[in-house]
């Protein structure tokens, strides 16, 4: 990797101060285990490195007594510690499900919730120094007609497929989060739902932070126990895998119908999307096989897969179907 | 009269963890990666990214005044051409691992790019000859002529057939992806000799090709002075006989540096450079009658063994004797060379035989392993004669056996039924089943030397190396049962070349010529032994003997334990030097020491989701024989090993390589996908001791069947086939909505 300069600031707001106006120079450091293999394979190249170990407050759940029951989550958290928060597993299943999944033990025990919402994108063409993609200032995206397998299967209007590479970006998103960031102008909040952005040249993120912001906390607010929650990923290895796709449902369960539901899809675009489709499938129906059955077809409406990816969509249907069961506390009848 | 294993065997075929288990499980062993020496400099390579290009230049000025650059090696020069993506063009050496990579980067080579091939499919549609000249005519032809070869009767077999099957089966190029990178320790002495301590499955091979380098290259005199340490190293599964490219370029840099230098393979160039297992697709036609008798066998097959020239395959048919009739063409993309791996062309064989053959089976109705033991080749009555503990004298009968105990240990009777009836959700079950047979020979030769000491200690020396297969307690305990000591009383050093010689371990060959060695070796110093403490002791030799932990003379009765019979050597030192070889146990005197040739039985259990097309294996039931079996514990760890490979090979490897720029794009462990232990079955191993027969290795044979039987069970539950492996959830749904229309 390239020398830089390492920082280690002791407030959010020194760190922010060390942020640049443009990306590339300044790299903001949590847990490290996806800017430091950036950093070896010459992907990132920062002059700046910017701890964010010794700031102060990053890593508290806080979480309010009573219905509402609101949660604010550092974006410094453990995704470990998401796992196993009883008080998510609780109200926000979604979210601990989604975080359990993720990687393996000694990821999860480094990895941040701010780090996974804003890391960068898994394309393996990306993540070649030697393949001068898009995203690396050439003038091609390799996976359009290369080798796509895990790449995204909507990509109508995309110049670049990545696949959107958080796991917990959607049960964020069903659960009506937002975030809070921080520049040097000060705060500003953005629902996760608007979090994200499909990035199409050098200087761009996968999200849409300013070079020089920060993220420090996601918020969110369960209106009561009738908000049930679910993420399901289909994954090839049970180790250390990626989801092939994934999806995360929230929604009221009042008399046995579903209400205000909502319904994310994660890896499958290159940005984490809410299914306006899905949800409205379900929308005022009892979920069973066949109603979450048809929410799943509803939410591959659009999908328009590459070459090698075309399985993406019939996995999609069946993570959105799962999920939506899994949070009605239907049988799973897929575990035997 | 020649040596005999004990009729009797007190340590010999028992559990015995492995000695340096502690040492592995702490980190106190030393690995290559772990050796450090004073003032250690770092060597990297630069590597071509191109698949096809020839140098136009190479600029190293830029480089040479870097901060820390230490020395310099070309590999390639000016004009070469070079034939793949991470072929090796230049080494570098400075002070620190950041400044060598520094370094590295500061080379400017500029390249002619030239065309170039990666996928088997786009050589066969349009063969653009993108690789080196060959042979007498100077082909670049990417395709080789196909190799045929057809028996007598196959003609008459295929006439004879009342059905045929003909059906598609293929597998990817693989990488070895050994934890331990390829890579080495160099360091020159004062004397002019030189130290590697390498990552070897050749500790005496590497030593002697580095001697060899510097004789020929630099006019050196190296005879004896090149010294090999591989005291630990972290796997090589074939790709890891000699110095390697990074091997002579880590020595010549520690020459020019004056300094030892390290050089070890990062992970990308590991998987791209250091060992690619060949791919194998094909169709097979199996001909046969209704009461499951098959009648004929007919492949055409294809692989790419990367930018060299052999055959993909092993022999076909697999373990069976059909008539047959086989095609086999090579073709050679740019990609990394292909190297040995575990069983070479076996697995390839065993996929295309044990899959086209259930195949079969379905299509007649029958339980497939009914339809092996139909088939299975009888034991030959010539070699019944010949070579009673032959494997063609016993295969019949071994394989009859190993199927039945399989059948039992699996459940089979209760748990098979017919294809695609795997239940009535969307999860279904499976189970499916394949042999395979291998080899398992001596090899050499190979050098032990016991030495027993007046304070009773017992030292064993020999120059082989330790896969991860627990070589030392092999040595141990065969002396030990000599001694009448415990494995654990033996020091054992291995991993050192002036020590003995030793073959490289391949073919599964360590074991059967280093045990028989070690108890040639145990039994001439014992025999020393007596003859220096008999005259003390005032027995004849020939009244001495060893029981547990005593020398016992007959005829007076009296019994001496063991460290106060060693204080009567004195200043003696016993020594006995055993040398085993192929040629050593092919001689009639001394059958029964070492034998090869062994057989094996895989039972697998799958459920598969056909919603997800994911695949997980639940259980593999694993039946095989090795002859004498020294270390039962160390034996059952090699096939559940074995297994695990053979699982990975099934549902997770591939190299994949990209049409558009000629590169691996997976060379990771992130996805090159190998199971974790969640993804581990349930593994039920059971070994056939077959004490008669001597030793055989089977660092080889547990692996090959595995992914047959995954992908049989596969078959079992689903009655469709899924053609190719991986078994990933992309190609299981494929083969679903195939088989739906």
């Amino acid at each position: 990797m390239d020398n830089f300069v390492y920082y280690r600031p002791k407030t959010a707001e020194a760190a922010v101060g060390l942020l640049d106006a443009k990306w590339g120079t300044a790299e903001l450091l949590a847990g490290g285990t996806d800017l430091v293999s950036l950093q070896k394979q010459y992907i990132a190249r920062p002059k700046k490195v910017i701890s964010l170990s010794q700031v102060q407050g990053l890593d508290q759940i806080e979480q309010s007594r009573g219905w509402p029951m609101t949660f604010k989550i550092g974006a410094g958290v453990k995704l470990a510690t998401l796992a196993a928060s009883s008080a998510l597993r609780g109200s926000a299943a979604a979210l601990a499900q989604a975080a359990e999944e993720i990687a393996g033990p000694q990821i999860r025990n480094m990895a941040t919730l701010g780090g996974s919402l804003c890391q960068r994108n898994r394309c393996w063409y990306f993540r070649d120094e030697q393949s001068p993609c898009l995203l690396k200032g050439g003038d091609k995206c390799f996976a359009l007609d290369g080798e796509n397998r895990y790449h995204a299967i909507f990509t109508q209007g995309r110049k670049c497929v990545i696949a959107s590479p958080s796991t917990v970006a959607t049960p964020l998103m069903v659960l009506g989060a937002i975030a809070q960031v921080l520049s040097p102008k000060g705060k500003r909040e953005i629902p996760l739902a608007e979090f994200f952005k499909a990035p199409t040249g050098p200087e761009d993120r996968e999200h849409v932070l300013a070079p020089d912001e920060m993220l420090l906390s996601v918020s969110f607010s369960i209106a009561s126990d009738k908000v049930k929650s679910a993420s399901y990923e289909v994954r090839q290895k049970l180790s250390s895998d990626w989801p092939l796709v994934q999806a995360s449902v929230a929604f009221e369960l009042d008399g046995g119908t579903a209400k205000n539901v909502r319904i994310a899809l994660g890896h499958v675009a290159p940005v984490p999307m809410l299914s306006a489709e899905a949800a409205k499938a379900i929308e005022g129906k009892p979920i069973n096989e066949e109603t979450a059955a048809a929410a799943g077809e509803a939410a591959t409406s659009g999908a328009k897969p590459l070459s090698q990816n075309g399985y993406k969509v019939r996995l999609l249907a069946v993570a959105v179907k799962r999920a939506l069961l899994t949070a009605a506390g239907a049988k799973k009848y897929w575990e035997v | 009269m020649a040596t005999k294993w004990p009729e009797n065997r007190r340590v010999i075929g028992t559990n015995v963890p492995r000695l340096d288990g502690p040492e592995k499980s702490t980190g106190k062993a030393k690995y290559s990666y772990d050796i450090n020496r004073p003032g250690m400099v770092y060597g990297v390579i630069v590597r071509c990214p191109h698949a096809h290009a020839k140098i136009k230049s190479i600029d190293t000025s830029a480089a040479e005044k870097m901060p820390g650059f230490r020395a310099l090696h070309l590999i390639a020069r000016e004009g070469t051409e070079l034939y793949y993506a991470g072929e090796d063009v230049l080494a570098v050496a400075a002070d620190t691992e950041e400044h060598a990579l520094d370094v590295a980067r500061a080379v400017k080579v500029e390249y002619e790019v030239l065309p170039f091939q990666v996928k088997e499919s786009d050589a066969l549609e349009n063969d653009r000859k993108t690789l080196a000249p060959l042979g007498p005519r100077r082909e670049r032809d990417n395709l080789r002529p196909p190799q045929t070869q057809e028996s007598d009767e196959f003609a008459d077999g295929m006439k004879n057939a009342e059905v045929t099957v003909t059906g598609t089966y293929g597998m990817p190029v693989i990488s070895h992806q050994c934890l331990e990178a390829h890579g080495l320790v160099a360091e020159w002495g004062a004397d002019g000799g030189l130290t590697v301590w390498a990552s070897t499955q050749a500790v005496v091979g590497t030593a002697d090709a580095l001697a060899r380098h510097f004789n020929t290259v630099h006019k050196m005199d190296m005879a004896g002075k090149v010294k090999c340490i591989t005291h630990y190293m972290g796997g090589g599964f074939g790709s890891k006989f000699g110095p390697d490219v990074q091997g002579i370029a880590c020595a010549e840099l520690a020459l020019k540096a004056k300094a030892p230098v390290k050089l070890m393979l990062d992970r990308a160039s590991e998987i791209t450079t250091a060992g690619n297992r060949p791919s194998a697709y094909g169709k097979v036609t199996i001909g046969g009658k209704k009461d499951g008798t098959i009648t004929a066998f007919e492949a055409d097959t294809w692989g790419t063994p990367g930018t060299g020239a052999a055959r993909t395959v092993g022999p076909l048919p697999y373990v069976y004797l059909f008539q047959h009739k086989v095609k086999h063409t090579v073709i050679r993309l740019n990609l990394g060379n292909q190297r040995a791996m575990r069983a070479p062309g076996h697995p390839q064989s065993c996929f295309f035989t044990d899959c086209a053959l259930d195949d079969f089976a379905a299509k007649i109705g029958m339980d497939p392993m009914q339809v092996r033991l139909r088939n299975i080749p009888p034991d030959d009555v010539n070699a019944k004669n010949t070579d009673p503990l032959s494997y063609p004298a016993m295969r019949g009968t071994l394989y009859k056996k190993q199927i039945e105990i399989a059948a039992q240990l699996s459940g089979w009777a209760n748990k098979w039924h017919p294809p695609g009836k795997g239940g009535d959700g969307p999860i279904k079950h499976g189970i499916g089943m394949a042999l395979h047979t291998w080899g398992g020979f001596a090899a050499g030769p190979n050098d032990v030397t016991v030495t027993i000491s007046s304070d009773g200690t017992v030292l064993v020396q020999t120059s082989t190396q330790d896969l991860g297969t627990a070589q030392r307690t092999v040595n141990a305990i065969v002396v030990a049962e000599i001694l009448g000591l415990e494995p654990k009383d033996i020091t054992v050093q291995i991993g050192e070349n002036p020590f003995g010689r030793s073959g490289g371990s391949g073919g599964s060959t360590t074991c059967p010529s280093q045990a028989p060695a070690s108890l040639l070796a145990a039994v001439k110093a014992r025999d020393e032994m007596f003859a220096v403490i008999a005259k003390k002791l005032n027995a004849k030799v020939e009244d001495l003997s060893i029981t547990k932990g005593k020398v016992v003379d007959k005829a007076s009765g009296n019994e001496y334990e063991w460290k106060k019979a060693c204080a009567l050597l004195g200043t003696s030192r016993p020594r006995g030097v055993g040398t085993w070889s192929g040629a050593e146990a092919a001689k009639q005197a001394n059958a029964g020491l070492s034998k090869g040739g062994v057989g094996g039985v895989q039972v697998a259990e799958v459920l598969v989701d056909t919603e997800t097309g994911v695949v997980r294996c639940k259980q593999i039931v694993a039946v095989q024989d090795c002859g004498l079996i020294i270390n039962k514990l160390a034996c059952e760890s090699q096939v559940a090993g074995g297994v695990i490979m053979g699982l990975n090979y099934a549902l997770f490897e591939e190299l994949i390589a990209d049409r558009a720029t000629g590169r691996i794009v997976n060379p990771d462990m992130e996805f090159y996908k190998l199971g974790g232990i969640n993804d581990m079955p349930k593994i039920i191993v059971h070994m056939i001791d077959m004490p008669e027969r001597g030793v055989i290795g089977i660092g080889e044979p547990p692996t090959i069947s595995t992914h047959a039987a995954i992908g049989n069970a596969i078959f079992n539950a689903l009655g469709v086939r899924v053609p190719e492996t991986p078994f990933t959830p992309d190609r299981v749904l494929a083969a679903l909505a195939k088989g739906a229309k």
